[in-house]
C-alpha cells in the first residue's frame, strides 16, 4: 500500500499520458459519457420529483364510508374506532353534516350560492378514511363488511391511475439506469482496451521487468475514473442549470406542482451521479483491463 | 546462480533452438555468449528470463527452478534480474531518467533511493548530462546505455544483456562491455550475448560460451570470476 501511495503521482501522470496519446477518441468518449450521464441525471431528477408527487398523493389517498341513518352517536364512534384498527388505514376522521356542507362551499367557491337553494343541509355525515393506496381493495372490502356501513365511496380509478403511473415511472427509470450502466461500461472498457493496445509495448516491457498487474493496470483504472467522474461532474452541472431554469418556469406557470426544495434536489442528483460515475468508471476500467493478459 | 540441466528448446514450427544443454553460471561470473545468428543465444537468454519454457530439462535461476514457479514467483524473480533487451524496449516520449525510474518504481526502494539509484546508474553509463533528454532524441549508443542504466539501477543479482553492442561502433561497443564487466566486481553475475567476438578476445576472468546450432562449448579464462 505504501508503494502504491508512493507511485500515486506516477499513476495519474501515466493516466494523463494515456489520454493524450489518443486525445481525439478520448474527447469523443468523454462527450458521449457526459450525454449518457446527463440522461441518467434527467431520470434521477424526474424520479425525485415524481416520488415526491406520489408521496404527497399517497398521503392524500382516502375513501369515504357512509353509514346508515339509524346508527346512533356511540355506534358511529365505535365504527370509527374499528375502522382505525384495520390494516392499511392511516387515519380515520368523522366528518359531520356541517363540515361536509362547508367543504362543498369551499369547493364550489364563487358558485357556492347554489347551496342556498336547499332548505336543509343536503349532505350526510360520513367517515373519512386515509389509506395506503396499495391496500385499497382489502380495506374497502373490510369497511363494507361492517353492518352499520351503507356504502363506501372510493376513488379507486384515481388511485389505480396513480399506482400505474408510479409503476411506469419505476420501470422506465430502471430501464434507463440499466441502459446507461451498460452503455457507460462498454464505452469505458473499449477506451481502456484501446489504451492498452496503444501501450502494448510498454506493458510487455513492464511485465518482463517484473511489474505487477496492479502496477501496470492502475493508470488505466485512473483513466476510466477520470473520464467518468469528469463527465459526471459536467452532467451534474448542466442538470443543475436545467433544474434551476425549470424551477423558475414551473414556479411561475404551474405553481401547484409540489416540487422538492431545489437545493436538496441538486444535492441528491449530484450524490447519485458522482457515485454512479465512480462505480461505472471502476467497473468499465476493470472490464477493459481484463484484456491485459491478451496483450 | 544459473543452472541448466539437459535443456532443449523446440519452437512450435519445429525449429530446435537449444539441444540438450548443460550449463552452470556462478555468482559474480562474467559470461559472454557468442555465435552466429540463429545459433540460440537469444533463446538461451529468454529461457533464463522465464520468457520461454524448455521443451525438456530444467532451468534454475537465482536458486529457483523456473518450471516450479507460479506467475507471481516468476514476477518476483524478474525483479531480481537486470535485463538489457536487444531491441532496448525504452518507452518513447519519456526522458532517459523517467525510463530508468520506470524500471524500478515497483521495486522495494524508497522514493529517495529510487531517484538516487536512477541518477547514479545514468552517471555510471556516462549519461548524467542527458538524463532529461527524450529517449527518441538520443543516438542508438546513448539509448543503449539508458537501457543498461535501467538494468543496473535495479541493483540486480544478475544482469542479462542481449546483443548490447549491436549496431555500435568499436569505441561505443568497448565502452558498453567495460560498463557491464565492471559489475562483476560487485558480485553480480553478468551474461552478455554478442556477435562481436573480436571485442572479447582480450577479456580476462570471463567465461566464453560459443553456440552453434543449439549446442554450446564453454571456455573459462582465468578463474572465470
Amino acid at each position: 500500500m505504501k508503494k502504491f501511495m508512493m507511485n500515486l503521482d506516477y499513476f495519474f501522470k501515466e493516466a494523463g499520458r494515456i489520454i493524450r496519446l489518443n486525445s481525439l477518441s478520448n474527447i469523443f468518449t468523454f462527450l458521449g459519457t457526459v450525454l449518457v450521464l446527463f440522461l441518467l441525471a434527467s431520470v434521477v431528477t424526474g424520479w425525485s420529483i415524481a416520488s415526491r408527487l406520489v408521496t404527497m398523493l399517497e398521503e392524500e389517498a382516502e375513501i369515504s364510508a357512509f353509514y346508515h341513518e339509524d346508527v346512533n352517536e356511540n355506534g358511529v364512534l365505535g365504527l370509527v374506532d374499528s375502522i382505525d384498527k384495520l390494516d392499511g388505514v392511516i387515519s380515520v376522521r368523522l366528518v359531520n353534516e356541517a363540515e361536509a356542507y362547508n367543504r362543498m362551499e369551499q369547493i364550489l367557491a364563487n358558485d357556492a350560492g347554489v347551496l342556498e337553494l336547499f332548505e336543509e343541509n343536503p349532505f350526510k355525515a360520513y367517515i373519512e378514511i386515509r389509506i395506503n393506496p396499495g391496500m385499497i381493495d382489502s380495506i374497502v372490502e373490510k369497511v363494507e363488511g361492517f353492518k352499520e356501513i351503507e356504502f363506501v365511496r372510493d376513488n379507486r380509478g384515481v388511485l389505480e391511475s396513480i399506482n400505474s403511473i408510479i409503476n411506469g415511472i419505476h420501470v422506465v427509470g430502471y430501464l434507463v439506469i440499466v441502459a446507461v450502466g451498460i452503455t457507460t461500461v462498454i464505452i469505458i472498457s473499449h477506451m481502456i482496451r484501446q489504451g492498452i493496445y496503444n501501450n502494448r509495448d510498454q506493458i510487455k516491457t513492464l511485465h518482463l521487468l517484473g511489474a505487477s498487474r496492479m502496477f501496470i493496470g492502475f493508470p488505466f483504472v485512473c483513466v476510466g475514473l477520470l473520464i467518468t467522474v469528469g463527465a459526471g461532474l459536467i452532467a451534474t452541472f448542466i442538470m443543475s442549470l436545467v433544474i434551476h431554469q425549470g424551477y423558475i418556469a414551473i414556479g411561475g406557470t404551474i405553481p401547484f406542482i409540489p416540487l422538492p426544495p431545489e437545493g436538496s434536489l441538486v444535492l441528491g442528483v449530484t450524490t447519485v451521479l458522482i457515485s454512479v460515475s465512480l462505480i461505472l468508471g471502476m467497473v468499465g476500467s476493470l472490464f477493459g483491463l481484463s484484456s491485459v493478459r491478451q496483450v | 546462480m544459473i543452472e541448466l540441466k539437459e535443456v532443449s528448446l523446440r519452437y512450435g514450427d519445429g525449429t530446435l533452438a537449444l539441444n540438450n544443454i548443460d550449463l552452470t553460471i556462478g555468482s559474480g561470473e562474467l559470461v559472454y555468449i557468442t555465435g552466429p545468428s540463429g545459433s540460440g543465444k537469444t533463446s538461451l537468454l529468454k529461457l533464463i528470463m522465464g520468457m520461454e519454457n524448455p521443451t525438456s530439462g530444467t532451468v534454475k535461476v537465482l536458486d529457483k527452478t523456473l518450471s516450479e514457479l507460479k506467475s507471481k514467483d516468476i514476477r518476483c524473480l524478474r525483479q531480481r534480474v537486470g535485463p538489457v533487451f536487444q531491441e532496448l524496449k525504452l518507452v518513447p516520449g519519456r526522458s532517459a531518467l523517467e525510463n530508468v525510474l520506470m524500471g524500478i518504481r515497483f521495486l522495494e526502494f524508497s522514493r529517495k533511493e529510487m531517484r538516487e539509484y536512477a541518477i547514479d546508474a545514468l552517471k555510471k553509463v556516462g549519461l548524467s548530462h542527458k538524463s532529461h533528454s527524450m529517449v527518441e532524441n538520443l543516438s542508438w549508443g546513448e539509448a543503449q546505455r539508458v537501457a543498461i542504466a535501467r538494468a543496473i539501477a535495479r541493483k540486480p543479482g544478475l544482469i542479462l544483456a542481449d546483443e548490447p553492442t549491436g549496431n555500435l561502433d568499436q569505441d561505443n561497443a568497448v565502452n558498453i562491455l567495460n560498463i557491464l564487466s565492471s559489475f562483476q566486481q560487485q558480485n553480480t553475475s553478468v551474461v552478455v550475448t554478442t556477435h562481436a567476438t573480436h571485442l572479447i578476445e582480450s577479456q580476462k576472468n570471463t567465461t566464453i560460451i560459443r553456440m552453434s546450432q543449439g549446442t554450446i562449448s564453454v571456455e573459462k579464462r582465468g578463474d572465470g570470476i
